[in-house]
């Protein structure tokens, strides 16, 4: 059993931030309908590149971010078609929208419109900037992550900052939406109506940098804003560091004992008793020196050597992996963190992201990926929204329905 | 009006940042949060946060994280105080922990004995690996997590040390929201409990997500080393270049068409100019060449200069931000992003705000991060029902601090 099975949810939206959200609901059993126009649909479905390669004969950017949704293709430029979305709303308990507030006005599906058609409806709504802006632009997760400090901070000095990786901030946005939607709709049962959740890029992507936005904005320490070369970290047993043949994760304390211990895995026993780096504030302060010379020692030998070493001496450490080294990594597939799928497209199974949630009892499932183009439309007008046949028909002639 | 969680207890083990800020993501909204503190424990209970923030920073992020919740210490090395410890989570709707599974397991807190309490329990564990596979064991330790994600080579430039960016974890706390109220869910419908794992590789590889599918549909090479930003993909979208006063601007113009005939005058270029006249050739044909000429255009003038022009001609492209701007930006206040406190001991505070905006049941700030066990006698009364000279009785006993 699915514990969202029995909600339903209007998804109107687009490329990933709103997609994202109502994925995270879909893939524990709430019944998404993702309302696309019909003339080319979700414009994540025309995506042809990433990173300048190809996609190839499956498009995973639109069919993973859309698995277990229905698609139901309505022109919302025609009132019939805003009609039919009104009454699908009066069938649904959640409505998901990432499209700007001038489209939503215009279609008759923004929140004052939609609930005094079904006053129980959770609204929900990602925003590029918030409900108050400094900018009407477009927001795209990159503009927006710029502003939040949390690039600028990251890369070596005089590098440029960095990109915390492609869709960051929309996966923060999308995961934060889905979390207020469901705190909506468990308010509903005390409060017996819906309301309005808004999660902005901004808003989610500032929290990305909790930790050390948390500490410059109590403290006002300019180092915490500005990018920290990792030749000067605050503690120097805790950083990467290249072997002879790959970079590896070390992470121990700044205590004595640590210190010590890792001066014998290095074969530097003596290094222990200099005075340079007898206390954690003198490796601190002389944190450049120190990185420098475990740099010299650790690059002397591969990988394995350290990690054999450290890890039986039960040092927290790891190889610094790639996404091939991620694809085959037992502890992801053992937990359902990575999963296979039926893919019609190419008639074969394939590799996707699974479940970033474990629910003992009713655990997330991937039913089937992406939909097609209005592939739902006629079951959904007909099984759920009570038209005749004879409307479907009317609506196909007039464009109204795909 | 009331708030989104009122009437859910939680009752919170939590020693790490992510795995607080979860459950202070649900004190926002109404949750009793109960934090259990053992003996002794400094900050009010947390001890791991970011290896970029000093330790005498820390206590700013307890600020943060212990928000409206409660906090009562008890001291668990006695077999009393652990006894209270599981009568108080049997006595929560819900109990988080980001300790090990032994320990739990030793205090008689693993799933199992806490359901044969409490049947409907919803159980929430924050690893650092999962609750199977090889590696379930591995200390709870962002970085390590960070490691096997695959985005640690690839998020800077050619040549650059890898990039530990500490936003993995944070999905983790939104993860812990979401999995939470959809269990809180399940269980109004059924009465069922259950028992949620988030993990830190969980989320790194959440918030990764656009990267990890599209290496696992595509398994191009150009997925796991650092593009450069003189390869870019699109000289328009996903690319950074320096400004005059030596501070960087990003440009997110996927659709070049729409863009380019904006863009093209600003940069002292003919929009008809045949090098660049299509979207193939200044993404293809001609792309390094544009990068060029762009990355002169942009040295040319200031930050301030391009952030204006950007704004005045409706183009999707911003200055990258230091902390200094969310700091000051009027528009995070207004949106509850940063709010300004006034701290009885701290003076004047700014801390992180509310990422979420619910209409009829927002957020709100009940009362400041409490100190180490102010509240262990209330909260042992009101969900244990004990009475006052109950607790004196362990108070002198040394079990209690209160």
């Amino acid at each position: 059993m699915l514990p969202l099975e029995g909600l339903r949810i209007v998804d109107l939206t687009v490329w990933f931030q709103g997609p994202i959200a109502t994925r995270l609901l879909a893939d524990f059993g709430a019944e998404v309908i993702h309302v696309e126009r019909p003339q080319g649909g979700d414009p994540a479905r025309g995506v042809r590149t990433i990173r300048a390669v190809p996609v190839g004969d499956w498009n995973q950017y639109f069919l993973v971010n859309n698995r277990n949704k229905k698609s139901v293709a309505v022109d919302l430029n025609q009132e019939e078609g805003q009609a039919i979305v009104h009454r699908l709303v009066q069938e649904s308990d959640a409505f998901v929208t990432n499209l700007a507030p001038e489209h939503l006005r215009r279609w008759k599906v923004d929140y004052d419109h939609l609930r005094a058609i079904n006053p129980r409806l959770v609204y929900g709504m990602a925003t590029g900037y918030g409900r108050f802006a400094p900018t009407q632009r477009p927001a795209f997760d990159l503009t927006v992550q710029a502003l939040t400090g949390v690039m600028a901070r990251l890369g070596e000095p005089g590098e440029p900052p960095i990109y915390l990786g492609m869709g960051s901030g929309d996966a923060m946005g999308g995961l934060l939406l889905a979390g207020g939607v469901m705190m909506a709709l468990l308010a509903r049962r005390h409060l017996g109506r819906g309301q309005l959740v808004e999660v902005s890029l901004y808003g989610a992507q500032l929290y990305l940098g909790a930790p050390t936005l948390q500490a410059y904005l109590s403290t006002g320490d300019d180092r915490l804003r500005r990018q920290r070369s990792r030749k000067e970290p605050v503690n120097p047993l805790n950083n990467v560091f290249a072997s002879a043949d790959r970079w590896l994760v070390l992470c121990l304390p700044n205590e004595d004992a640590a210190w010590c211990a890792l001066c014998e895995t290095l074969d530097r026993p003596e290094l222990a008793a200099d005075q340079r780096f007898a206390t954690a504030r003198s490796r601190e302060e002389n944190s450049r020196l120190l990185t420098e010379l475990l740099d010299d020692i650790i690059a002397s030998r591969p990988a394995e050597h350290w990690l054999s070493r450290w890890r039986e001496r039960g040092f927290p450490c790891a190889p610094v992996n790639t996404l091939a080294d991620l694809a085959a990594d037992p502890q992801a597939w053992a937990n359902g963190y990575l999963m296979r799928a039926y893919c019609p497209e190419i008639d074969q199974e394939v590799d996707v992201p699974g479940m970033a949630l474990t629910l003992s009892r009713t655990p997330g499932q991937i039913r089937h990926l992406g939909p097609e183009l209005g592939q739902d439309t006629e079951q959904v007008l007909v099984e759920v929204l009570g038209y005749s046949w004879d409307d479907v028909i009317r609506f196909k002639d007039k464009g109204v329905i795909l | 009006m009331g708030q989104a969680l009122q009437g859910v207890t939680v009752v919170e083990l939590v020693d790490g940042f992510w795995a607080s800020l979860g459950t202070t993501f649900m004190a926002d909204f109404g949750a009793q949060v109960v934090k259990v503190v053992p003996g002794g424990s400094p900050v009010g209970g947390l001890v791991k946060a970011h290896r970029d923030v000093p330790p005498e920073h820390v206590r700013f992020l307890y600020q943060l994280v212990g928000r409206n919740k409660l906090s009562a210490a008890l001291d668990i090395s006695a077999e009393e105080g652990q006894e209270l410890l599981r009568r108080l989570a049997a006595a929560a709707d819900v109990f988080v922990s980001d300790w090990s599974r032994r320990d739990l397991q030793a205090l008689g807190l693993d799933y199992e004995s806490l359901r044969a309490r409490r049947e409907d329990v919803v159980y929430v564990t924050a690893s650092g690996f999962g609750q199977d596979g090889p590696d379930a064991d591995l200390p709870n330790l962002d970085e390590l997590a960070a490691a096997r994600t695959g985005l640690m080579p690839i998020l800077p430039q050619p040549g650059q040390p890898p990039v530990y960016a500490g936003h993995g974890q944070i999905y983790g706390s939104g993860l812990l929201l979401l999995g939470t109220s959809i269990a809180l869910w399940h269980r109004e419908r059924t009465g069922e409990g259950q028992w949620v794992d988030v993990s830190l590789l969980a989320a790194g590889i959440y918030g990764a997500t656009l990267d990890v599918q599209a290496y696992l549909a595509m398994r191009s090479e150009r997925f796991l080393r650092p593009i450069s930003r003189y390869d870019a993909g699109n000289p328009m979208s996903g690319t950074y270049y320096m400004t005059s006063d030596g501070r960087w601007l990003t440009l997110t113009m996927p659709d070049t068409d729409r863009y380019w005939p904006r863009l093209a005058p600003l940069v002292g270029l003919d929009p008809a100019d045949p090098r660049f006249d299509s979207h193939e050739k200044r993404c293809e044909v001609n792309r390094l060449e544009l990068i060029r000429l762009l990355e002169e255009a942009f040295r040319g003038a200031t930050a301030d200069h391009w952030k204006r022009a950007m704004e005045e001609h409706d183009l999707s492209g911003d200055i990258i931000e230091d902390y200094s701007y969310p700091a000051n930006d009027r528009f995070a206040r207004q949106n509850g992003y940063i709010l300004s406190l006034s701290h009885p001991v701290m003076g004047q505070l700014d801390l992180l705000g509310f990422p979420i905006y619910m209409s009829e049941t927002p957020a709100a700030l009940d009362r400041l991060a409490p100190c180490s066990g102010q509240h262990t006698a209330q909260a042992l009364r009101s969900l244990l029902g004990l009475s006052e000279e109950e607790v004196v009785g362990l108070q002198q006993k040394g079990i209690l601090r209160v």
